[in-house]
């Protein structure tokens, strides 16, 4: 009997869609294979009415309702999980690849003496938990990580997909104990959060519109902004507009920014260099304006638009604004 | 206030790996430091001086003249000495973890160095488990890939980057930080500090891991990009494009 848990992330008590998604994976992942249970696990208060909704069938959810898992604690999350995972014989631990699991399931993957596999592109062989596959070298080349120990810890990154709707299945909430002392400090202590309140993230969006120098400044980026706003994504940036100081860090796509995997990304005057490439190597469909026709971004496009995206993107966004009306 | 910076080195931007038959050609490759490194090399030599009375040991697991050379250049960076950690051929990330700590034991005998500095991963292989795996390997807490820090006496309080916000954490010493791109802004070097750098210096240090990795890499191919890019006439088609081939609205 193979035993899985996906560790489905909270945050202000609402499960993350990224979790969600590779929830439904896990679960997809397992009923093509013989003998597989798949549980979820959550930490901390959260709305679980809303679960119902995202699952087919009947599932189990162990739940860590108290309050001392509300915020991010590596000490207390890892105990929880390696606690449950040893008590109920699970061999196998999902998480989405979010800044949370990285920094938690390398510990995690000491303290069970576990294989990590992280970042995973693609399960290989697609089925039972085996090995992995991930771009490694700035996107340049493709490795396959097998692995060593019976335990496994695996980390797979958001494809930003719509969730496809689900007949709704029934949830069985198991509640655990803390074994915790709850007042003590266990550091690091998450003290507080900030969150950006409007668009998606970068690394959660399934349509990203970038911007490069082509932009010619922070002015520029108004027309990507309102091209995402309206297909509901993010906006992203190169290193060299990052570096420039003309938008924030979290919005670098590449090797020293972000990988993203999102269903559309359109690249505005970005020329493509490799570092930047390298993020974007699981993307679906590409799409690249640029006033160069020999810009390198061009030969990883899927369609390509020659010109100033100051021209080309107030007609791209009247263009699709009368498509999403005529349907 | 005692402070181990872990460096690596990695191919230069601009360097090509064969990958033929499998096996990666690393030859005609120029390395450098880990470009996350250098953040949390300055983070160390700032901490250095601001509160006085403090070493900064670097520790890299690296083998070869590049190796040499990498910590030659962070000594001229500010960094008091340097240990390179020999041991046989590392396979994972678990294994580079066992041999740093080693290596950080037999140098902190009596007790733990107050901050441990990783870059937050290399830009190589990218798996960012090294600091992590460390930090539970020395039994300390640690924070992944920040991108601001203050620090007291006590302790430190962080900033890290989550999907949507930031995160403030608080940690006391000992701690493992692993840092993000723009947590300071390096330094350069100076002549008179690469003058001085020469009388620091590099004690090689073997150490033996034994444990077997956790993961093994087993194959690895070049990954061909190109696509043939449908060039769309206007705006409008292009919208029909994305509709009608790819789904997407």
């Amino acid at each position: 009997m193979n035993r899985s848990l996906v560790f489905l992330e909270q945050r202000e008590g609402a499960v993350k869609k990224a979790s969600l998604e590779v929830w439904r994976r896990v679960r997809e992942l397992a009923a093509s294979t013989e003998g597989t249970l798949v549980y979820g696990m959550l930490a901390g208060p959260a709305d679980t009415r809303f679960l119902e909704g995202c699952v087919d069938g009947e599932v189990i959810v162990y739940h860590a309702e108290q309050e001392e898992f509300r915020l991010y604690n590596p000490e207390r999350y890892g105990r929880l999980v390696a606690e449950t995972m040893q008590r109920k014989g699970i061999a196998n631990l999902f998480f989405a690849d979010t800044a949370l699991s990285r920094d938690l399931a390398p510990r995690l993957a000491v303290r069970l003496q576990a294989s990590l596999l992280s970042g995973c592109s693609r399960l290989s062989p697609a089925g039972a938990p085996g090995g992995c596959v991930r771009a490694v070298y700035s996107g340049s080349a493709m490795a396959l990580f097998e692995p060593e120990r019976e335990m496994r810890i695996y980390t797979l990154p958001s494809r930003g997909t719509v969730t496809p709707s689900s007949s709704g299945g029934k949830i069985t909430f198991v509640p655990l104990e803390s074994r915790n002392d709850a007042k003590e400090e266990l550091f690091p202590v998450v003290r507080r959060i900030m969150m950006q309140r409007g668009s998606p993230d970068v690394a959660e969006a399934g349509m990203i519109v970038a911007g490069g120098r082509g932009t010619g400044g922070p002015a520029g980026f108004a027309l990507l902004e309102e091209l995402a706003r309206l297909l509901g994504g993010a906006v992203g940036a190169s290193r060299a507009v990052v570096d420039a100081g003309w938008r924030p860090h979290p919005e670098q796509i590449g090797q020293t920014g972000k990988t993203v995997a999102p269903a559309l990304y359109i690249a505005c005057g970005i020329s493509g260099a490799v570092q930047h490439l390298a993020g974007i190597a699981s993307a679906g469909t590409v799409v690249a304006i640029n006033s160069d026709p020999y810009a390198p971004l061009f030969d990883v496009a899927d369609y390509g638009i020659v010109g100033d995206l100051h021209q080309v993107l107030p007609k791209l966004i009247e263009a699709l604004q009368e498509f999403l009306k005529s349907k | 206030m005692n402070i181990a910076v872990c460096l690596c080195p990695v191919p230069d931007a601009a360097s090509v790996i064969g990958f033929a038959n499998g096996i990666t050609d690393r030859s005609k490759v120029h390395e450098v430091i880990n470009p996350y490194d250098e953040y949390a090399l300055e983070e160390a030599v700032r901490l250095k001086e601001r509160f006085g009375d403090s070493v900064v040991t670097l520790f890299s697991v690296a083998a070869g003249p590049a190796a040499g050379e990498m910590l030659r250049k962070a000594l001229a960076l500010g960094a008091d000495r340097a240990v390179l950690v020999s041991c046989t051929e590392l396979s994972d990330p678990y294994q580079t973890a066992l041999a740093l700590f080693r290596a950080i034991l037999n140098v902190y005998p009596d007790s733990l160095p107050d901050l441990v500095f990783c870059g937050k991963h290399s830009t190589d292989f990218q798996s960012g488990q090294v600091p992590p795996m460390l930090a539970e390997l020395l039994g300390i807490a640690s924070v992944s890939a920040v991108s601001a820090l203050h620090a007291t006496g006590e302790g430190v309080q962080v900033e890290r980057e989550i999907e949507g916000g930031v995160e403030f954490l608080e940690l006391r010493y000992p701690v493992l930080l692993s840092a993000e791109k723009g947590l300071n802004l390096p330094r350069n070097t100076t002549i008179k500090a690469v003058m001085e750098a020469r009388k620091k210096t590099i004690d090689l240090m073997p150490v033996v891991v034994g444990e077997a990795p956790f993961v093994r890499m087993t194959g690895i191919e070049p990954l061909e990009r190109k696509k043939t890019c449908r060039m769309a006439l206007d705006e409008q088609e292009l919208i029909r494009l994305l509709s009608r081939e790819r789904a997407l609205f």
